[in-house]
This record gives C-alpha cells, structure tokens and sequence, in this order.
C-alpha cells in the first residue's frame, strides 16, 4: 500500500513538473471562470427563462435542454480535444519511467515489476481524471447553482471520458514498453483515435468496399479497436438523458484495454533493462 | 531487523550465483556478445567485496542481474538465499546505480521519501531517517529542499547513496560509489561505508580505483570479458609479489647453484640479493644457505599492489577467453 500510494504520488509530482498539464489545468480553469461571470440565467417562473451569453439574451422556453446541450458541448470538447492532450502529456510520463539510470533503481526495490507499472498506470489516470472532473464538477455545480439544472448525465458522461482514457493509456504504455517512446506512443495513439471514426461508419464503408475479404478487415478492426466514437454518441446521450441503444462499444472498448495492459505489463515483465 | 531473513538463509551467503550468464544478441548484425559468461561466485555475509574488470568486463550487467533489473540467459543468482528474481529478496539490498539518472523534480528529500517508501518504509521512519541520512551523506541543509536538476554531480552522488542505505539494508550494492566525488567526499564515503561494515552490511563494490578497493574490501574478483578470473582475499591476492632473500658471505659455487632456482638474482657489495615466486623456494634457498654457514641478511615477502595484481591478471589471457 505504502508503494502504491508512492507511486501514484509520484505520478502527480512528475506531472505538475511538466508545463503540458499546468496548460490543461489553466484552461479548465479558464472555462470555469467563463462560465462562472459570462453566462447568466435569470429563471422566470420555473421553466420559462433568459440565458444571456455576453450580455445578449437569449430567450428560452426550456433551460434544461439548453443547460443539456452547452454541457454535451463541453463534454466532446473534453472528449476529443481533452483527450487529445491528455495523450500526449501522458506519453511523456509513461516513457520516462522506462529511462535507463531511472529504471534500474525502481526494479531494484522490492516491489514487482507489475506493481510498478500498474502503480505508475493509476497514478496517470488519477492525474487526468482529476483534471477532467475538476472541470467537469465544476462546470456542473456551476450550471447547477445558476439554473437548477442539476442533471446526473454530464457527471456519468465524464467517467466515460476517464474510462476512455485509461484504455488509450493502456496503449501508450504498450508502445512505451515495447519502444521506449513517447514520440511512437503518441503517433500510434493518435492513429487509432483517427482511425476508430472512420470505421465507427462501418456500415458505409462495407457498402464502398468491393472485396469481400476487405469488409472482414475493416470488420475485424472494428469490433477489436477502442470504439472512440461510438462511445462519443453515448456520452450525449446520456447528457441530453436520451436512451443509450447499445453498451457494446463500452464493454469490448474495455476488454482491449485489459488486453492491451496485460501485454503491455507480460512485456515489461520479460524485458531486461 | 528482518531477522526472518537471516533464518531463511541457510547457505550464510549475502550473494551467491551459479552459472551466471547473459548473453545479448543483435539480430540485425546477427552477433552475439557474453556480456556475463558462467560467473559462480559467493559472497559471504558481513564481507566488504569488490569486484574489479576493464570496462566492458560485465560488472554492471553482473550486478543488474543480481538485482534483476536483466535477466540471466541462463544460471541462477540468489540473495540472502531468495531467488533474485524474487521481488521479496530485494527487500534488505540498497542499491547506487552507475550513471543514475534521478528524476530532476524531486528534491533530495523527495528523493528520499519516494524511494524509501517502495523499499517499504512507513512515513514515520521516513520522516525520522531522511535528515539522518541527509546530514550522514554530508549535504547541505539548504540542499534538502532544492529540485535535484540543480543538484551538481558529487551532490547526486551523495543523495544517491543516501537512498541505498535510507532503510537500513544488509547488502549494500554500489556500483562506482565514488564517481564524480571529490577527494574529501571520498574520504567520507569510505567512513560511512567502513561504520556499516562494522554493523555487519554486506557491501559489494563496483569500482575501478583499485587503491580505494585495496583500503576498503576484504575480497575482491576480476572479471575480464564475461567470465571470473581471479578471486580471493586482498590480502593473499597482494601478497603473491614474491620473496626476496639477501644473504652475506656467499660463496661463488652456491651462488650460481641458487641463481638457478630463483627467478633474478644479484650481487652487489658482497651482498647476495635472491628473488623466489613462492615461500617453498625460499626457504629451501635459505636451507641451503645455512648449510654453508652463510649469514641470512633479510627475509621477506614483497607485497604487490592490487593495481599489479589487477594488471598483470588483465593483461594475461584467462583460460578459455579468445579473442573473436
Ligand atoms: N543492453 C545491452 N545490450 C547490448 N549489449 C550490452 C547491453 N548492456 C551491456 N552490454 C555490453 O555488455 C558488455 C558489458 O557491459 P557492462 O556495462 O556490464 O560493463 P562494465 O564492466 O560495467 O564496464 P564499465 O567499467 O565501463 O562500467 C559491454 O560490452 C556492453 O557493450
Ligand atoms: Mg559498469
């Protein structure tokens, strides 16, 4: 526990050293002050409302489909441009442990080499998901006290914003194990998050493709990449409280990260240093 | 301390490896380099241990796999009789790596406290140890607190060493401890590292200042080209320069006979001067001497410097090294 707790504090010392995540946090915090002096609602008679967005009033027969669809709004931005970020701040984290001289100092302590790296793993999802949730609770608490909006959607959206994270993370220390990279890992995460909307139109892509052993490809990659897109329509929904179809793209999204991380950690494990 | 260790550990042996080899292979050029070749070694507990090699000799891939930072191609190591490989037998080994690189955020106190919590340190002890540690290394109070990318190179040295002995371990690994360090720093090492060996620390040494190995370890190894070429005690390794027996009233007859047996000889002043490789031979030189009433002026064995020993065994071939 003591080693655990060790490692995750270090994570967050490492990272509030790099300039990457202070930029995050400053324009979360940023956000959070738009909306704390630029956004005004004044309720009228419950439903009936103003919302005015500097200084121009808005008229509204409906604040919570507003409220919802600005919080949607706020959600994809943290969902690609956030995630983005996070990736590539955490690129850096995940490779530096892997420096020689760094290295064979924490392998030589009595820890195993899976606890390292799972240590090392938690910290960076606890650095991001505090960034995220500290915009995201803010930003809701906010809403919340200004229209009385107090929806559970937008809270529920941003731990699948989290849960994507973690699983491109599993990526990042794949690629990081394997290659010692951070530049490698972010280009390989990228990929796939460039990638996976493109085949999220598998439909589509079916009808354009000819061959059929092509359509086994992109059906293939489909179903065993992280599915960054359709969990994006997911997280509206659940912001805008509209019904979710289908859990699948979460459950198999989670089930290559645990695939991802295993080898990830298999590798680590063989890998002399 | 873990006392349950020193029940475990039958053997008595800090170190001990069997058959230790790693071989690195590069696929591209499709060559293969015995970094470490068939090492057996022992180390007994309470002992001060050098091992001495040319660069490239192995010494820090040895001690990599001791610590299983790499892993044997094949052989076992074990420590304090646990298998390396086991995370539990690193829980009483401190280590310095050579050409450590510690992270620049951390202060020397963070420094302390992150690695003294995974080698399984509660925060009390930590809080309790860290300015100990801090003020026996010899760094600064106004250092404690500063980020270690300002640190210089001694400084890093310092808190270095202070991290392989924050919690108290009984094998001490240091791989060239005294890198960087000045003269007075070194001066004081040594007497932190001599106060340990006194509380009975195992303390296996990488080092290439051979005159700081002889001051300090009890045994020491050369390994040359992957494999073990000597080892022993410093003492019977520096006392192997020979022997020289000078004697007076010799008379020419018996002169050239002992000239013969020994390995140079020489006459001056009507002084014999004999040199002999081993005490067998000496002695029955002197013997023979006194057989002839000759008058023995001197006896005694020349001392060798490690650095000799260390020369004169690098610059041999060991059995079984070639060159490729
Ligand atoms: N990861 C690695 N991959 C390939 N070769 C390696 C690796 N690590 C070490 N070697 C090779 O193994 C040999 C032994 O290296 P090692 O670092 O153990 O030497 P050393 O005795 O510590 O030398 P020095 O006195 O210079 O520190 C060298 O020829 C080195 O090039
Ligand atoms: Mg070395």
């Amino acid at each position: 526990m003591n080693a655990t707790l060790a490692l995750i504090r270090d994570t967050f010392r490492e990272a509030f050293a790099r300039r990457i995540f202070w930029g995050f946090f400053g324009c979360c915090t940023a956000l959070l002050l738009f909306l704390i002096f630029i956004l005004r609602v004044d309720v009228v008679q419950g439903a009936l409302a103003t919302i005015s967005i500097f200084g121009n009033s808005l008229p509204s027969t409906n604040v919570e489909n507003l409220v919802q669809q600005t919080q949607s709004v706020i959600a994809m931005v943290l969902y690609f441009a956030g995630m983005a970020l996070s990736v590539f701040a955490s690129a850096g984290l995940v490779s530096s442990v892997f420096e020689p001289g760094r290295i064979e100092l924490l392998l030589s302590k009595p820890v195993s080499r899976t606890h390292l790296l799972l240590g090392r793993y938690a910290g960076n999802v606890l650095v991001v998901a505090a960034n995220i949730l500290y915009l995201v609770v803010g930003s809701w608490v906010i809403f919340g006290i200004k229209t009385g909006v107090w929806g559970l959607g937008f809270l529920i959206s941003s731990l699948c914003t989290i849960f994507v994270f973690s699983v491109l993370l599993a990526v990042i220390v794949l690629v990081g194990v394997i290659w010692d990279s951070a530049a490698v890992a972010i280009m390989v995460t990228f990929a796939i998050m460039i990638l996976t909307p493109i085949l999220a139109q598998k439909n589509t892509l079916e009808r354009l493709l000819s061959s059929e052993w092509s359509r086994d490809v992109v059906r293939v990659l489909y179903y065993t990449l992280p599915k960054t897109s359709d969990i994006s329509i997911i997280i509206r929904h659940l912001i805008l409280n509209q019904p979710v179809e289908s859990w699948m793209p979460v459950w198999s999204t989670g089930l290559f990260g645990i695939a991802v991380l295993g080898l990830g950690l298999w590798r680590f494990n063989k890998r002399s240093f | 301390m873990a006392s349950g260790f020193a029940i475990n550990n039958k053997s008595g042996f800090a170190i001990e490896t069997e058959g230790l080899t790693r071989v690195f292979r590069n696929r591209w050029a499709n060559t293969e380099l015995r970094a470490v070749d068939n090492v057996s070694l022992q180390v007994p507990e309470g002992c001060t241990f050098g091992l001495l090699g040319a660069n490239g000799a192995g010494k820090t891939t040895f001690v990599k796999m001791l610590l299983s930072s790499v892993h044997p191609t094949s052989g076992t190591a074990r420590i304090f009789g646990r298998h390396a490989q086991d995370a539990s037998s690193r829980r009483s080994v401190g280590y310095l790596p050579e050409n450590h690189r510690f992270p620049t955020y951390m202060t020397g106190w963070g420094m302390l406290d992150f690695y003294g919590a995974l080698s399984g340190m509660d925060s009390a002890s930590r809080k309790r140890k860290i300015p100990e540690m801090l003020t026996t290394v010899g760094l600064d109070e106004r250092a404690w607190h500063t980020r270690l990318g300002k640190y210089s190179k001694g400084m890093l040295q310092r808190v270095g060493l202070g991290q392989a002995m924050l919690h108290a371990p009984r094998l001490l690994v240091l791989d060239e401890p005294s890198d960087g360090v000045d003269p007075v720093g070194r001066k004081q090492i040594r007497d932190v590292l001599q106060a340990l060996e006194q509380q009975g620390v195992t303390i296996f040494l990488n080092s290439h200042l051979l005159a700081e190995v002889e001051l300090f370890c009890h045994d020491v190894a050369i390994i040359q080209k992957g494999k073990l070429s000597l080892s022993g005690s410093v003492k019977d390794l520096t006392s192997s320069g020979g022997y020289r027996v000078t004697a007076c009233e010799v008379p020419e007859a018996l002169i050239s006979e002992l000239a013969t047996r020994s390995k140079a000889h020489s006459v001056e002043h009507g002084l014999l001067e004999l040199m002999f490789s081993t005490r067998e031979q000496a002695n029955s030189a002197v013997d023979s001497l006194r057989a002839n009433q000759c008058e023995i002026e001197s006896l005694n064995a020349i001392r060798s410097t490690l650095e000799e020993v260390f020369i004169r065994t690098v610059s041999e071939k060991p059995e079984g090294v070639t060159d490729k």
